[in-house]
């Protein structure tokens, strides 16, 4: 019995000392993470005194946004999770396709006098391979490229201009960093979490067997 | 939908929104709602704490950011949040510093310890 209680008194100060380890990695990077959102905002201040107050705003957010940021989590063991960012690369906002315009010829068709050769956009449609029977799905289908452009995954910077300050980029560099920084203590919380639970039983399994010895 | 990974949700004031949206976390289409909620002055405790709930009950959101300041309007909700996903991360806001005697999941670790414990 007195080797058992020693055993769990054993593991109970390896979970006390992995707890302290853990609250101080925590700690740390919770420290990191404050400091990198302090820049960030301190940074759009600059960005918003160089643009003008109302710039740099929730009204400059755009009307449909995707995500370029995506969260992946993994389950380890003792119900510890492990979260990991995945950044995407903005893609370039694509308005209608259009096929590569024919160059124009100049040049004299008829002796002394010049003419174009204008290009006939009415019958180069975008897939020139669709019958012409089907009007109907070639408007649906420019329609859902204009909005399928639009939701293509787009520079949030782009949203405040096409000339934006240095801040306003540092800005949004500051706050890359911080969404990996909140993936890892969001791990580091779990892993507080799992290993405060764990002491916790263990704690119950010394007591009840504490007072297993005690008459 | 699982293959493309979970978002991050972020409630917070204005400049907080803005910055992690710069950051590349936002999601607004038409389809769904969106991932973040701007905190106003006018905003009501229940409409926080009904996106908080709602955020909880997607199974598309692996974090949620909070201004510390907003989760004390709804530390109850947030105290009853003890799954491991979503997880609630508060930070500070301009006027609010952070301060870890708030924050719900340090002041459990700080409970871990009585004075029973020991004997």
């Amino acid at each position: 019995m007195g080797l058992e209680v020693g055993e769990v008194s054993v593991r109970l100060d390896g979970l006390l000392l992995r707890f302290m380890d853990q609250m101080e990695n925590l700690q740390e990077k919770r420290n990191l993470l404050n400091s990198l959102i302090e820049a960030g905002w301190f940074a759009m201040s600059k960005a918003r005194y160089a643009m003008g107050n109302k710039c740099v705003s929730s009204l400059q957010y755009g009307h449909e946004i995707a995500p370029l940021v995506r969260l992946h989590t993994s389950a380890l063991e003792k119900g510890e999770v492990q979260f990991r960012t995945e950044r995407m690369e903005p893609k370039p906002v694509e308005n209608s396709k259009e096929e590569p315009k024919e160059v124009e010829e100049i040049g004299p068709k008829e002796e002394g006098v010049r003419r174009r050769k204008t290009v006939n956009k009415k019958t180069d449609k975008e897939d020139p391979l669709e019958p012409k029977e089907m009007p109907d799905t070639k408007e649906k289908t420019e329609p859902d490229r204009m909005v399928k452009g639009q939701t293509l995954s787009q520079d949030p910077l782009k949203w405040f201009g096409i000339l934006v300050p240095q801040s306003l980029k540092q800005a949004q560099s500051s706050f890359k960093q911080v969404i990996e920084l909140a993936a890892e203590i969001a791990t580091l919380q779990t892993q507080v979490e799992a290993t405060r639970e764990e002491f916790r039983t263990q704690l119950q399994s010394k007591q009840q067997l504490l007072q297993g010895r005690e008459p | 939908m699982a293959g493309r990974g979970k978002l991050i949700a972020v409630i917070g004031d204005e400049d907080t929104c803005t910055g992690f949206l710069l950051g590349g976390i936002g999601e607004l289409n038409k389809n769904r709602k969106p991932n973040f909620l701007v905190i106003e002055k006018d905003t009501s405790v229940t409409e926080i704490e009904e996106t908080f709930k709602g955020f909880l009950a997607r199974d598309d959101i692996g974090i949620i950011l909070i201004n510390q300041f907003i989760a004390e309007m709804i530390r109850h909700a947030i105290d009853a949040h003890t799954q491991s996903i979503p997880a609630v991360l508060e930070i500070p806001s301009k006027e609010h510093p952070y301060d870890a005697s708030k924050d719900s999941i340090l002041r459990r670790a700080k409970g871990m310890f009585s004075a029973e414990d020991f004997r």
